[in-house]
């Protein structure tokens, strides 16, 4: 499935053909294109079949934590990007020294487990929806002869598999395992981005946390002009050179919440001081 | 037996056409304009943008109205066409009305938090606003959670604001109904933080998956087989236009967001401080309306109409309107309710 306008031009029609697809083969599913009385019982296991396809594939696309994902479709799930999008970068291993490599094994192979997991949720889901379907069904109807005929019966599937959908999804094992698939793939994304950061740093080029540090100062010389009073020397702002990067990274933690301010900003209320106590970062789970 | 099958393959062969004509339709219409209403640029500060929208009529209420939008969606769906435009019936109604644009964050925004977005980006248009009228308190319209920054706002600038309207606001993170809520309540925001700005894309990917069947395939179905017109199908195109047209999200403003609202709903528990002052909902003593949806799909109305329980206001109304979240902005059925309500409800007042 390709969620309709996420792709890099908005081409409403591709992704409505798509739905009509899915429409047609959920109609051939209830016997429409044989033209046959159905026998409704036996159909709710390829309808769950289909149904679980359609959550896996829509799940597997990439969210925000996934590097090699970026333009990349976006699916309807909190769930991870494929295992195989992570991996360490490939880049020798003079450049990825200091860097936790098994780490990166370590988030993969939990990934692929949380994966596993939602699969499982998905199988259930589509059963428990199939089963719904058939049940209300009641009699078996004659064979679909109108389009409003299909439509109904299309309508009642569509029903029965939000309310499975929703059954399983408010449940607190599911919310846990949600969260836990966007905690690992965004701690995968933090390892892949030390390593590259490792690379960057072996060719002497400036690193993400060296830019924040930067920025985080321009932030606070800006916050500090805005002020009345004497303008900060020079000096006290222009550190970063002689720091290393452990403290330049430091930095952009402690300045991460200074304020920034426009000369053309009417005149912001004044910075308190306590402002820094809401700042502080919670302890790491 | 072959009459059955002779009415069904005439019956698909209907459906086709159907579909097929819809989707010629679809691809006419790709290029449809969003956003209808006149609008000057009148201040901005690092992405956001006041915007104040040119009169339609002359002006018949006392003070201006600025309408803070939330940072998760573009503001124009509340202009989105002639005759589905909230904004147009308030100009219509002779209110001078203001929008906050908050616009692209990029990655050197990552650090930008909601104290920014609360004191210096809202804070600064509620000053300007104000500059140009006199200086007076004037009318803040909050929209989602753009509700949210208002009634942090409100609560710390308490002789800024004179009326507060909330649209679809949520308040009480921790309702039972709430799935956004329990999806995120154990999302470590730390790593958010680390990990930089969030893709809109990865946010529409996580509305769209709290009913997944209705919003990414039900929908297009109903519409590929209603032999729709031309107009309703360039109505729901300019509505998908909106839907997947969603900003990136500043990582450090987004983790506070999620951490002191959906995981520790600190309005409801009274503790949260934005820049070391504390905000409090009984510090809120204007007017206040705050209008809901009862088929709130996004944010309960459960988690909206909480308000009522924490604000210090005693002038306050609550209203439930009875449609969806984002029917609240363009459905017909709101269209004439929802305005009318707030400009009734805001001329009663001044």
């Amino acid at each position: 499935m390709q969620t309709p306008g996420t792709g890099t031009s908005f081409k409403p029609e591709e992704a409505y053909a798509a739905a009509a697809e899915r429409f047609f083969e959920l109609m051939k599913t209830f016997g429409m294109t044989g033209g046959v009385t159905t026998d409704w019982k036996a159909l709710a296991a390829p309808l769950a079949t289909q149904f679980e396809r359609w959550l896996q594939m829509s799940q597997s696309a990439a969210p925000w934590f996934g590097a090699a994902g970026a333009g990349a479709p976006a699916g309807f799930g909190l769930g991870a990007p494929a295992a195989g999008a992570f991996g360490p970068v490939p880049i020798g291993p003079a450049a990825v020294q200091g860097v936790e490599v098994p780490r990166t094994f370590e988030l993969l192979g939990r990934l692929g487990q949380l994966q596993g997991e939602l699969a499982k949720h998905w199988s259930e889901i589509a059963a428990s929806a199939a089963q719904r379907f058939i049940g209300r069904l009641g009699a078996s109807p004659t064979a679909l002869a109108t389009p409003q005929q299909a439509l109904k019966l299309y309508e009642l599937w569509v029903h029965c598999a939000e309310e499975a959908y929703a059954e399983a999804v408010h449940r607190p094992d599911f919310a846990r395992l949600q969260a836990e698939l966007a905690n690992t793939s965004a701690a995968l994304l933090a390892e892949q981005r030390q390593q590259a950061e490792a690379l960057v740093r072996s060719f002497g080029l400036p690193t993400r946390s060296e830019v924040d540090a930067l920025h985080s100062q321009l932030k606070e010389l800006r916050r500090r002009l805005a002020e009345p009073g004497p303008a900060p020397h020079a000096s006290e702002a222009d550190e970063t050179p002689g720091a290393s990067r452990r403290e330049a990274r430091q930095g952009a933690q402690r300045a991460a919440g200074k304020r920034s301010a426009s000369a053309q900003r009417p005149a912001p209320p004044r910075k308190r001081p306590a402002s820094r106590q809401t700042r502080a970062r919670r302890p790491r789970r | 037996m072959k009459a059955a099958e002779a009415a069904t393959g005439a019956a698909l062969a209907e459906l086709t056409l159907q579909i097929s004509e819809t989707l010629s339709r679809l691809r006419a219409a790709r290029e449809v304009s969003v956003g209808c209403s006149p609008k000057e640029r009148i201040w901005s500060c690092a992405k956001t943008t006041l915007y104040r929208y040119v009169p339609l009529t002359a002006r018949r209420h006392r003070r201006p109205l600025l309408i803070c939008f939330a940072l998760v969606n573009r503001p124009y769906v509340l202009d989105l066409q002639p005759e589905r435009s909230l904004v147009r019936r308030l100009l219509e109604a002779g209110l001078d009305v203001y929008l906050i644009d908050w616009g692209d964050p990029e990655d050197a925004d990552r650090h930008t938090d909601l104290e920014d977005y609360i004191e210096q980006h809202l804070g600064g248009c509620v000053r300007m606003v104000r500059a140009r009228s006199g200086g007076e308190p004037l009318n803040l319209l909050g929209v989602c959670q753009g509700g949210v920054l208002s009634l942090c706002y409100t609560a710390l600038h308490a002789d800024a604001v004179a009326n507060l309207v909330t649209l679809t606001t949520p308040v009480d993170f921790h309702t039972p109904d709430n799935l956004l809520s329990k999806w995120v309540r154990a999302i470590d925001t730390d790593l958010i933080e680390r990990c930089g700005n969030v893709p809109g894309e990865w946010l529409n990917g996580l509305f769209l998956s709290l009913m997944p069947l209705r919003l990414a395939q039900q929908k297009y179905v109903r519409l590929l087989t209603s032999r729709p017109d031309q107009r309703t199908v360039e109505d729901f195109v300019r509505m998908e236009k909106w839907i997947f047209d969603s900003p990136p999200q500043n990582a450090a403003a987004l983790a506070q967001f999620v951490r002191w609202f959906y995981q520790e709903n600190r309005l409801v528990h009274d503790n949260l401080s934005i820049g070391g002052r504390r905000v409090s909902l009984r510090a809120i003593r204007q007017p206040l309306l705050n209008l809901y949806a009862l088929e709130d799909h996004i944010v309960p109305a459960s988690a909206s109409k909480a308000l009522g329980e924490y604000i210090g206001s005693r002038d306050y109304s609550g209203c439930a309107v009875a449609t969806g979240h984002i029917g609240m902005y363009v459905s017909r059925a709101a269209g004439a309710e929802v305005p009318g309500r707030i400009v009734s409800w805001l001329g009663e007042r001044g």
